[in-house]
């Protein structure tokens, strides 16, 4: 239990550390490290069953591997400054984002079921899911909002595994492929953005209105 | 068999990049489908299971399907094509794959496919508004659909982890946690009704309809809607067989009148056709979500099959306007009615239908709702005031787009008959429409 504690407690830290860094780089790593940590935790819950097991495994190499590669392949051919440019300081994110968490952990006991196998999952489960959505609208470059939508999923995915042990591994691996194919086409469009406009802030796309 | 349905719309790749045998294999594959579909009526295989009310949703989308490729093929140059083609293939697998799950999973990993695939849709050759668009639509749907995801975890771990097929879960939710059930309806709703564009949610929809080339915005319209209502319906009946109908139809009229409402007041500041149409989805999808929190799941049915035809046959009009006259605004067209009538009498009357005027069938659909409504008269009057508004919302670009001023349209090789055939369907749907198939529909979905 001590273990599953820590290793909850420190997913929630890569979330924190998600909202606060301003280099696109570290994001990345933390995303790829927060992954790790997720596997562990489907690893310690699996109870030496095989196909727990092997779902943590495949996740791990989606997204733990190959999205950060894929990320950093990215922002590398992007040429574009590593820098995370958002509407909000570093101190006020970091009070929002703890102001948000206390709301994932206020409500948060609305949402464990009685037979949930990891309860204290639960609330930081929800945390990251604000969390992600906090990333995704305080930021204007185009890659860190998809960063910001991975931290979401990743929120949904540490959901699946504290209320139920995780969905079957055929919809686990479904929704992981989809979250990649939703990366890679929100990459595409990223360096159409780039070629069309010469950068890639959001916040400068306005031109629909009403 | 099941799984060919499935894959059979990836076939469409084997044409590569010809023209000529793209138009002729998108069109041939909604057309085996609709041909073989009706037989595979109540068989399973894995997670899939084709029951009455999937195969009626599949039928309309093949055959909305296989009018728009034929359509498309006098629409687009021959050397963008094949991004329609290939983006639409794709897009109409993950629709067969969500229309055949009975896996409430699978139909969330189809009903996401179906939300990447018509991204492609919506951004086709690219440009700036497009990318915009396509990039506001991504985000906004992938954020919403994850919501839902949250949504299906729950319903998993309420019926104790066992399961997730819909039949299995339908007969288990009886004995799950009402609190629970609660919580998860309220985020599937917000995640599938972020992708029926219900109000407050709706932002990426009036961009993307309008942004995307005519053809997909028809698809959008007639056929994308419907993937994310039809698990919105699903996950109804399932709030039903649990008892705790009150609750969703609160939440679904609730919403539905919302935006009905702000669809039909948006629909007064279009200056753009396509805008426009986009707005009324946005109502028309209200209507059905209400119709379905009336606890009338037959008449939702019916709204969105009256939506889908009158709607796929706006957007093509549309196009088919765009492409002779290359002007967007409502303002910059007219007269159509009197000196292009092959378009421009489908086209204003496709906006009357949408008006819900009769002998169109979304007039009998809102009657039919406003009978039971006004059992509530506030609710009733609330809903007459949203119609009313939305009539109201159509009635300039119909007047000035049928017979105001303007310039006669020169001829390009469209397939103007493709929307003569749609009004027929919706004049016979209108004048005879078959209350007695839906019924037996919602025997399906709604336990007695």
């Amino acid at each position: 239990m001590a273990l599953l504690n820590t290793l909850v407690l420190a997913i929630l830290a890569t979330g924190f550390l998600m909202v606060s860094r301003r280099s696109l780089d570290a994001i990345i790593r933390l995303y790829a490290l927060q992954n790790i940590l997720l596997a562990l935790v489907s690893f310690a819950l699996a109870g030496g069953e095989v196909h727990f097991i092997v779902a943590g495994l495949a996740l791990f190499a989606v997204k733990g591997v190959l999205i950060p590669w894929y990320l950093f392949w990215l922002i590398d051919r992007l040429e574009v400054s590593h820098e995370v440019e958002g509407y909000l300081s570093v101190s006020l994110s970091l009070l929002l984002a703890g102001l948000l968490t206390a709301l994932a952990f206020r409500v948060g006991k609305a949402f464990v079921l009685p037979e949930a196998p990891l309860p204290q999952g639960v609330p930081v489960a929800l945390a990251l899911v604000l969390l992600g959505i906090l990333s995704m609208v305080s930021r204007k470059k185009a890659i860190s909002q998809v960063l910001g939508f991975l931290a979401l999923e990743n929120g949904v995915f540490l959901m699946a595994l504290s209320e139920s042990h995780g969905l079957p591994l055929f919809v686990e691996l479904g929704v992981a492929l989809d979250a990649f194919a939703a990366v890679f086409l929100a990459g595409i469009l990223i360096f159409r953005i780039k070629g069309e406009m010469g950068h890639v802030d959001t916040a400068r796309m306005r031109s629909l209105r009403g | 068999m099941l799984y060919l349905l499935v894959f059979l719309p990836l076939t469409v790749f084997l044409a590569r990049r010809e023209t000529t045998l793209l138009v002729q294999l998108s069109v041939l594959v909604p057309f085996l489908g609709l041909l073989l579909a009706p037989f595979l009526l109540g068989t399973a295989a894995g997670p899939f299971r084709l029951d009455g009310v999937g195969l009626f949703y599949l039928l309309l989308t093949d055959l909305i399907y296989g009018l728009v490729a034929l359509f498309a093929r006098g629409y687009f140059p021959r050397e963008e094509a094949w991004r329609f083609y290939w983006a639409g293939a794709l897009f109409l697998a993950s629709a067969h794959g969500a229309y055949l799950a009975h896996n409430l999973g699978v139909l969330w990993i189809f009903v996401e496919g179906s939300t990447l695939a018509s991204a492609l849709l919506v951004y086709h050759k690219g440009g700036a508004r497009a990318l915009e668009a396509t990039w506001k639509y991504l985000m906004l749907g992938s954020v919403g659909i994850a919501m839902g995801l949250i949504g299906v975890i729950l319903v998993y771990a309420l019926v104790g982890g066992v399961t997730l097929d819909w039949g299995e879960v339908r007969s288990l939710v009886g004995e799950a946690n009402p609190e629970g059930l609660k919580v998860a309806f309220a985020l599937l709703l917000v995640g599938f009704g972020t992708k029926v564009g219900l109000f407050p949610l709706q932002a990426w929809l009036p961009d993307a309809h309008a942004e995307a080339p005519g053809p997909a915005s028809a698809l959008l319209s007639g056929t994308l809607l419907n993937v994310a209502f039809y698990a919105l319906l699903r996950y109804t009946a399932l709030m039903q067989a649990a008892g705790l109908f009150p609750f969703a139809s609160g939440l679904l009229l609730a919403f539905g009148l919302l935006s009905l409402v702000f669809g039909a007041w948006f629909l007064f500041g279009q200056r753009e056709y396509k805008r426009l149409l986009a707005y009324s989805s946005m109502e028309h999808m209200g209507l059905a979500v209400f119709a379905l929190g009336l606890g009338l799941p037959w008449l939702a049915l019916f709204h969105t099959l009256a939506h889908s035809l009158s709607k796929t046959l706006a957007f093509l009009g549309a196009s088919g306007i765009l492409a002779l006259s290359h002007a967007k605004e409502v303002g910059r067209v007219g007269g159509l009615v009197l000196h292009t009538p092959a378009l421009g009498v489908p086209f204003t009357l496709s906006l009357a239908a949408l008006g819900g005027l009769p002998p169109f069938p979304l007039f009998f659909a809102e009657f039919k709702a406003v009978e039971v409504a006004m059992k509530s008269p506030w609710l009733g009057v609330l809903y007459l005031v949203g119609l009313g508004l939305a009539f109201a919302g159509l009635l300039y670009p119909m007047a000035q787009m049928g017979f105001g001023q303007g310039k006669p349209l020169g001829g390009r090789g469209l397939d103007l008959w493709l929307l003569w055939v749609l009004l027929l369907l919706l004049l016979l749907l209108g004048v005879l429409p078959p209350v007695e198939v839906f019924k037996a529909l919602e025997v399906v979905l709604w336990k007695p």
